[in-house]
């Protein structure tokens, strides 16, 4: 089977493709000639589900002047795009149950910074936000929440999220169809609402408010996707693979293919704010045309063997070169001031999984790229001390950097201006 | 609350009819400490407390003293800061409002119920013979409120809820009525898939054109399939393969003369089938011909369902497992080593070699070993198989000798060559088993059409039948009319009917129970019952009764309360109620940790299992409530061994039967309870403490203060918690309810964090910074990150001068005030059932349910049979 190069293609997407879609949201007085707004636009943040070995991701030194680690090689030409952190995480529980808590903060389903972050810039776009990974992750995994716990699910096959974001005819004439109906079922359940409101007393009636306020609520979502769906869909010339690749086998090619919709998901203003549960549970992966010993899940109980940790690395090192190309592709786009796409797009990288071999998650790796910050340091937090930082502290920074008006994230009270600003 | 406040302001100004004047002493109190803030039109929080005179038979009233009530009794009000009253003077209060509150408080007050999560999954799959049912993962769960989560007041709705219930509804809607999705037809297609892009599991390798099989294990290690490739529409493919047989004479394995077998295998694209071979769907079986020369064409019809893939596995080949299980029989890799003593020993020598050899450098090695003469044959261990096995991630012989004979089979067989993979279709479509139950579920749901009738009249008929399901009691006219001119106005009956479903599944009658005022009449009572014993919709039966108006009987009524509790749909009531009152869901999150214990799934499964076996005998057998706390019987598993000791073999639950009055056994000493109140890694004496004070006495302490630390277990064994809790009991705001809490906490001290028994606490190891513990040692032994630390001293002083020294003690505690169990028992029961808080009024009712079914020797199942005969249940 000929398959087309995508990556010729994506050089394209970059560069010229983005320009005029990305006018349509460039703030008026811009426009105007006015300073550039350096706010953000758009945030990503993409997790890895059974972490990275720590001693290889984290650079042995802190500082500008820092060592990039084995890991993160595949970033070396982004060292001023991106900071990376150490010592920071959620004080949370261990356990893969625990990975839940990476952007929340807790296990059980706090809101999560993408969600808190949609609610504030996902207004103007097509989908408030979206929620990607690839086949089919493990039962537990969660990633995002919205602020009534509500755990967001992932778009796991390439052609779901492409005709998700592009559409087609079929699709739509479906949605419109649904749409209407749903328009009358929800006027006709207010109908009996009303009716048996009318025959229940005080505390009935309130609990029954309940009902009313969740009516409106849909309604006005109805609204919203009605409206959307009379503008049309944006075109894109992407190549989609004739079949999913959502073998297990295949997740890294997947996980490819996703960034490269993602990437396009962001030039076409689809959405602003996406999260990506980075693929591999416990399948064995073939890189470079070998077998590895054991499957990915089991590498990364490495047990401290060497040979298992450095199998474990190659995993970690591929994720995190796809991750490069992706924050590549970010620098060579432009937004609407002329800057690259990437100073506008906060990306959070990292992984909710600490020491897998262990199960702790504590000393979460992270990287923080993008979003016009003062990059190109590694900042070794200190975890002891009276007031230790904490994972949330970044994520306070970065939420206000969206304006989002919140002063305390699961347990963090300050943020990390000092670094970042 | 508006309603309050006119008829306290009412009774400000002249005492109302009925209404009986405020005795002295009250009036007293409530003006010194209460009507500075709570009088006149700008009473705090709309609490005036300024009245002369209560009207005790006003529900509104009753239930605005109640909360007074509660905020003195639970010492909330006066709030911090204000002037404390005497507490003299603060006990006579309570007291006087607890009689009056007595005598008049009625029972019930229920609001409309949402259906929660498990109760809607099983409605759903009632109403649609859906019984695969289940709400999306990301569905949100439900909060619990009073200990339970199908109590009204935590089961909010709001909008996101909502659209999803939406979006479910639709879904659901779909399974009935299929949505008609584009060009159904997928031409049929060759895919040349060779042999290059097959997933390839252990053993097999690729090279020169063919992929040489040479294991014979279960399907995620030995099978292969192609990666490329994925049914595109459910159908009939032909399946083409180039194979041949390979064998030399240097085989350690007899010449092959009977045929290869390769089996063809379906398995779903985006999962690793982890199944005995036996559970997976197997499409045909291919004979490869030995001694053939040039691989064979050899094809297969094949019926995939969409989104399938096929897996190609060798049935016959020398190395094989024994279904269930995955590693490779022990009988195959005993006799490799019987077979061959110089191996055997070559093998004891090498091992695996060191860490990261290869399949081709252990073989290598191990040949070397052979060759070189100088190993011991007579030494004595080569007279008998291996002890342990190993197999997996571990080392051990399993997988040494794995790597040796993949190796040898690859150089020399025999192993099963496939030089070429192609497949073609679908070449005809095929009916799959989901498009087949549409087919029938929608014939189910249309029903016979009468002679003549117009789509109308058909689908009033249709819908009379389904809303009366849907809402659990007869449709009436005027909603059957509302619904089929919702339907009507879609192009087809089935779109109409489509609609019709959708807003059926978000109306409130559906969402909600409880929606009438007044006292339940026989549907409502037949849906409380339901759900109370089943988590379901009433069935047939039940409803039956209804409709003829008999369920108000109380015979009837406990003959039907008896024959759900026989029924198997009571499951859900048993993992419902245990899972919340002895708070067996929290285990799912909780990990042991590793250094005291390894632990699977399988074992969390079992200590849960052991909890709802457990109770579901006391309901079979009616024994006496007595019983949950020390019954001298129990269900377990082998793997409860390692919490309980034992030696039980197998890892099926059953009964076993041991002495009263010892340590493990019954709800005090049950793994699942240990492990529920503790986090995996520490116990907390205060969690365990208020615990059994809510879920076995029956008198939750009220929360603790804001800004009070918690105080936090030190595992480095520095200081003891007997000591901080101590401390803790010294200043006079904590004591009061430390008093009671921490003798109950420290005397189950003895249970670690996973139920085991201990008399010493563990003393984790820490590991020194940067570096980690021994890792193998944490999957291979257990408790190799501890050491011993203090000794545990579990005893305490009840607040009464009872001493407990240990769990035994605390079960005789219990069992000398037996009444204070089967009470707090009822009221979980009442909760559960009623689905809201416990008023002044039922405290009568639970009295006289507990001394009713004392008189008839306090079984449990004449207790459930009680809860339902009782004012409480019935009412709203």
């Amino acid at each position: 089977m000929e398959r087309p190069d995508r990556r010729k293609f994506l050089r394209g997407v970059g560069g010229s493709l983005a320009l005029p879609m990305l006018e349509a949201f460039a703030p008026r007085r811009a426009r105007g000639g006015q300073a550039a707004d350096k706010r953000p636009r758009r945030l990503v943040c993409a997790g890895t589900y059974l972490g990275f070995h720590q001693p290889d991701f984290f650079p042995a030194r802190s500082g500008r002047d820092y060592e990039i680690s084995p890991v993160l090689q595949p970033l070396r030409s982004l060292r001023n795009e991106m900071t990376v952190f150490s010592g920071l995480d959620h004080r949370g529980r261990n356990g893969h149950l625990g990975w839940r808590a990476w952007m929340s903060g807790s296990a059980s389903g706090s809101v999560s910074l993408d969600q808190l972050v949609a609610a504030k810039v996902g207004e103007q776009t097509r989908f408030e936000s979206l929620q990607v990974t690839c086949g089919k992750p493990p039962g537990d995994a969660r990633l995002s929440f919205t602020p009534e716990g509500v755990a967001l699910p992932m778009i796991g096959r390439p052609s779901v999220l492409y005709r998700t974001l592009f559409g087609s005819a079929a699709d739509k004439e479906r949605m419109d169809s649904l749409l209407a109906g749903n328009r009358s079922v929800l006027d006709g359940v207010l109908d009996e609402a009303r009716g048996l409101e009318r025959r229940l007393g005080g505390k009935d009636r309130e609990k029954l408010g309940e009902y009313f306020a969740s009516l409106r609520g849909v309604e006005k979502k109805l609204q919203k996707q009605r409206d959307w769906l009379d503008k049309p869909m944006p075109k894109v010339d992407y190549p989609l693979p004739e079949f999913d690749p959502v073998a297990p086998d295949l997740a890294l090619e997947c996980e490819s293919i996703m960034y490269d919709l993602m990437a396009l998901a962001l030039t076409t203003d689809s959405t602003r704010v996406l999260t990506f549960l980075i693929p591999g549970w416990s399948q064995v992966f073939t890189i470079g045309g070998r077998r590895l010993s054991a499957g990915y899940h089991g590498l990364s109980h490495h047990g401290n063997d060497p040979s298992k940790i450095a199998e474990y690395n190659l995993v970690g090192t591929e994720h995190v070169k796809r991750f490069g190309a992706f924050l590549e592709r970010l620098r060579a786009g432009r937004d609407a001031w002329g800057r690259p796409l990437l100073d506008s797009t906060v990306v959070v990288f990292g992984s909710g999984m600490g020491n897998a071999n262990t199960h702790d998650n504590s000393n979460l790796p992270t990287v923080l790229a993008g979003g016009g910050f003062r990059h190109g340091a590694h900042r070794k937090i200190e975890r002891e001390g009276p007031a230790p930082r904490l994972l949330g502290d970044l994520y306070l920074t970065v939420m206000q950097q969206f304006g989002v008006e919140i002063e305390r994230f699961a347990g963090a009270k300050s943020n990390m201006n000092e670094y970042l600003l | 609350m508006p309603l309050f406040l006119v008829i306290v302001g009412m009774l400000a100004a002249a005492p109302a009819r009925g209404a009986e004047a405020l005795p002295e002493p009250a009036r007293r109190f409530l003006e010194g400490h209460c009507s500075a803030c709570h009088s006149g039109a700008a009473a705090q929080a709309g609490v005036r407390l300024d009245a002369a005179a209560v009207d005790w038979h006003e529900p509104e009233s009753t239930a605005h003293w109640e909360r007074v009530y509660n905020a003195l009794a639970r010492g909330e009000m006066p709030p911090p800061g204000a002037a404390r009253p005497p507490a003299a003077e603060r006990r006579r209060m309570v007291a006087w409002l607890d009689e009056r509150l007595l005598e008049h408080a009625g029972v019930g007050g229920a609001v409309p119920r949402r259906l929660n999560r498990g109760e809607y999954e099983n409605t759903i799959r009632d109403l649609f013979d859906l019984p695969e049912f289940r709400l999306a993962d990301a569905f949100p769960a439900d909060d619990s409120a009073h200990g339970f989560d199908n109590v009204a007041e935590g089961l909010i709705l709001s909008p996101p809820l909502l659209a999803q219930l939406l979006e479910t509804a639709t879904r659901v809607a779909d399974e009935v009525f299929p949505p008609e999705r584009g060009p159904l037809a997928v031409e049929s297609r060759r895919y040349p898939l060779g042999v290059a892009g097959l997933a390839t599991s252990e053993g097999g390798k690729t090279a020169a054109g063919r992929y040489r099989l040479v294991s014979s294990r279960n399907m995620a290690n030995s099978a292969v399939w192609p990666a490329r490739f994925e049914a595109a529409a459910s159908g009939v493919y032909r399946l083409s393969v180039a194979a041949s047989v390979f064998q030399t004479d240097k085989m350690f394995y007899p010449r092959r003369r009977a045929p290869l077998r390769l089996g063809v295998y379906a398995k779903p694209k985006t999962e690793q089938v982890y199944d005995p071979l036996g559970k997976v769907r197997k499409l045909a079986e291919i004979d490869v011909q030995p001694d053939r020369g040039a691989p064979q064409s050899l094809s297969a019809d094949i019926e995939l369902f969409k989104g399938e893939v096929f897996g190609l596995h060798w049935e016959n080949g020398p190395a094989y497992s024994d279904p269930p299980r995955r590693e490779y029989s022990t009988t195959f890799l005993a006799e490799r080593l019987q077979a061959d003593r110089l191996y055997y020993a070559a093998m004891l020598a090498f091992g695996g070699g060191p860490r990261g050899t290869t399949q081709e450098q252990l073989y290598a090695a191990t040949k070397a070993l052979m060759a070189s003469g100088k190993l011991d044959l007579n030494d004595p261990r080569l007279d008998k198989m291996p002890e342990r096995w190993g197999g997996g991630l571990a080392a051990g012989p399993h997988n040494w000798i794995k790597g040796f004979v993949h190796e040898e089979m690859h150089r020399f067989g025999p192993a099963l060559d496939l030089t070429d993979v192609a497949v073609e279709g679908p070449l005809r479509p095929i009916e799959d088993d989901e498009t087949r139950a549409r087919k029938a579920r929608k014939q189910r749901f249309l029903g016979e059409r009468a002679a003549g009738a117009s789509d109308r009249d058909h689908a009033q008929t249709i819908l009379r039948r389904f809303l009366s399901r849907a809402f659990r009691r007869p449709a009436s006219d005027a909603q059957v009319a509302a619904y089929a001119a919702l339907a009507m106005q879609a192009e087809s009956l089935e779109a109409g009917l489509h609609l019709a479903i959708r807003r059926a599944l978000v109306s409130p009658r559906f969402l909600y129970r409880g929606l009438r005022p007044g006292r339940l009449d026989d549907f409502d009572l037949a849906s409380r019952l339901s759900y109370f014993l089943t988590s379901s919709p009433p069935d047939a039966r039940l409803t039956a009764a209804a409709r003829e108006g008999k369920l108000s009987d109380p015979a009837v009524l406990e003959r039907e309360t008896l024959r759900l509790l026989d029924s198997p749909q009571s499951w859900s009531f048993i993992r419902s109620f245990t899972g919340q009152w002895l708070g067996t869901r929290l285990l799912q999150d909780i990990m042991p940790d590793p250094r005291l214990l390894k632990f699977i799934d399988q074992d969390r499964r079992a200590m849960i299992d052991e909890a709802e076996l457990f109770f579901a005998e006391m309901i079979r057998e009616n024994h006496p409530v007595e019983t949950f706390i020390d019954p001298g019987f129990s269900y377990r598993s082998a793997r409860l061994n390692k919490i309980y000791g034992g030696d039980l073999q197998g890892n099926e639950m059953r009964r076993v039967a041991f002495a009263r009055g010892g340590r493990h056994g019954g709800i005090l000493g049950l793994a699942a309870v240990m492990m529920a109140t503790a986090n995996g890694v520490d116990t907390h004496p205060v969690e365990r403490g208020v615990w059994l004070l809510e879920n076995v006495f029956g008198a939750p302490p009220p929360d603790p203060p804001a800004n009070v630390p918690a105080i936090a277990p030190d595992t480095s064994g520095a200081t003891s918690m007997r000591d901080q809790l101590n401390r803790h009991r010294t200043d006079p705001t904590c004591a009061s309810c430390h008093q009671r809490i921490d003798p109950l906490g420290m005397v189950l001290e003895n249970f670690d964090p996973v139920g085991r028994w201990r008399d010493h606490y563990p003393r984790y190891i820490r590991p020194p910074d940067g570096a980690e513990t021994l890792q193998e040692e944490f999957y291979s032994s257990i408790g190799s990150g501890v050491a011993v630390g203090p000794p545990v001293d579990a005893a305490g002083v009840m607040p009464d001068g009872v001493r407990l020294e240990d769990v035994t003690d605390l079960k005789r505690y219990v069992l000398d005030r037996p009444d204070a169990f089967s009470r707090c028992l009822t009221e979980k029961l009442l909760i559960y059932a009623a689905g809201r808080p416990l008023t002044y009024g039922d405290r009568k009712v639970v009295e006289r349910i507990t001394a009713d079914v004392e008189t008839r020797g306090r079984g449990f199942r004449d207790l459930i049979a009680a809860v339902v005969r009782s004012e409480s249940f019935r009412a709203r």
